[in-house]
């Protein structure tokens, strides 16, 4: 697959993060006791934040394995409404090494709770119309039970751990949002 | 006498709006507590005091809350202010 770009006209550049890699794809897990009959293929974590429109097709192709009967997907996309505010636009912006290190913490804790494949994670950033996807998670898994568990529990971690922020624009003001999950800013 | 240290400070989302500033080096002791990190912070950026109850520290890419425990900070070490999170 093609590689990208987190472009840099959506970040501040006078930022002096160190960008990640855009693309990071390792093995995770390495199955224990190869069989020399056995051809394992190596699970993989695939970690992706990109200004470009994310595609559901791309990441559940990059999940599938032979040796699974289940992928499992969650797609959050861009709602264009807030208490009756007409939503213009959205713009997520993201501290970009830590948030792929709280991810790839968050697929180390899936493969400890549970028997999945590959775990594909990509979040859009930048201006992000409405009705686009901002988030998709793919999962497989030799059984549903296993992918749809992980997937669940990774937007739920995600949202209440990864440095990511998203502001939405109204027809006379905006607002940075605040995930309910948010671990230390719960209430108000 | 602590003797003291250059750290990179960065800002996101509000806390980067209020600032007018994504980054910037600043001296610090080399331990300090994270509430007085803070205090040193908005002390800069009297406008911080609006979020100082939302927000939560990164150091060196880890969580830490703006509490008395102590920060061992070395020149060069990245300290971000996170305001709540909001992806998904």
């Amino acid at each position: 697959m093609s590689s990208l770009d987190i472009s840099s006209s959506c970040f501040n550049q006078e930022t002096k993060l160190p960008l990640s890699p855009p693309l990071v794809e390792d093995s995770a897990f390495e199955p224990p006791g190869k069989d020399i009959n056995e051809v394992e293929e190596k699970s993989k974590d695939i970690i992706k934040f990109t200004s470009e429109q994310l595609s559901v097709d791309e990441v559940s192709q990059l999940v599938i394995s032979p040796f699974c009967g289940a992928i499992s997907l969650f797609v959050g996309t861009t709602r264009n409404n807030f208490e009756g505010k007409k939503v213009i636009s959205l713009e997520y912006e993201a501290y970009l090494p830590m948030a792929e290190n709280e991810v790839r913490k968050i697929c180390s804790d899936i493969r400890k709770k549970w028997p999945v494949k590959h775990i594909a994670v990509f979040h859009r950033l930048g201006l992000v119309p409405v009705s686009e996807a901002s988030i998709i998670i793919a999962v497989s898994s030799a059984h549903r039970t296993a992918s749809l568990e992980a997937v669940s529990y990774a937007i739920d971690t995600l949202k209440a751990k990864v440095p990511i922020w998203k502001k939405e624009m109204y027809e006379e003001s905006s607002s940075w949002k605040r995930n309910k999950e948010c671990f230390w800013a719960t209430s108000d | 006498m602590v003797s003291r240290c250059q750290v990179e400070v960065l800002y996101f989302a509000e806390s980067a709006e209020i600032t007018g500033i994504r980054s910037e080096t600043i001296s610090v002791p080399q331990e300090i507590k994270a509430l007085q990190l803070w205090n040193e912070i908005e002390t800069r950026h009297p406008g911080l005091a609006d979020i100082r109850n939302q927000v939560i520290f990164a150091v060196r890419q880890e969580y830490a809350e703006l509490g008395h425990q102590l920060l061992l900070l070395q020149s060069g070490d990245e300290i971000a202010i996170i305001p709540p999170i909001s992806g998904g």
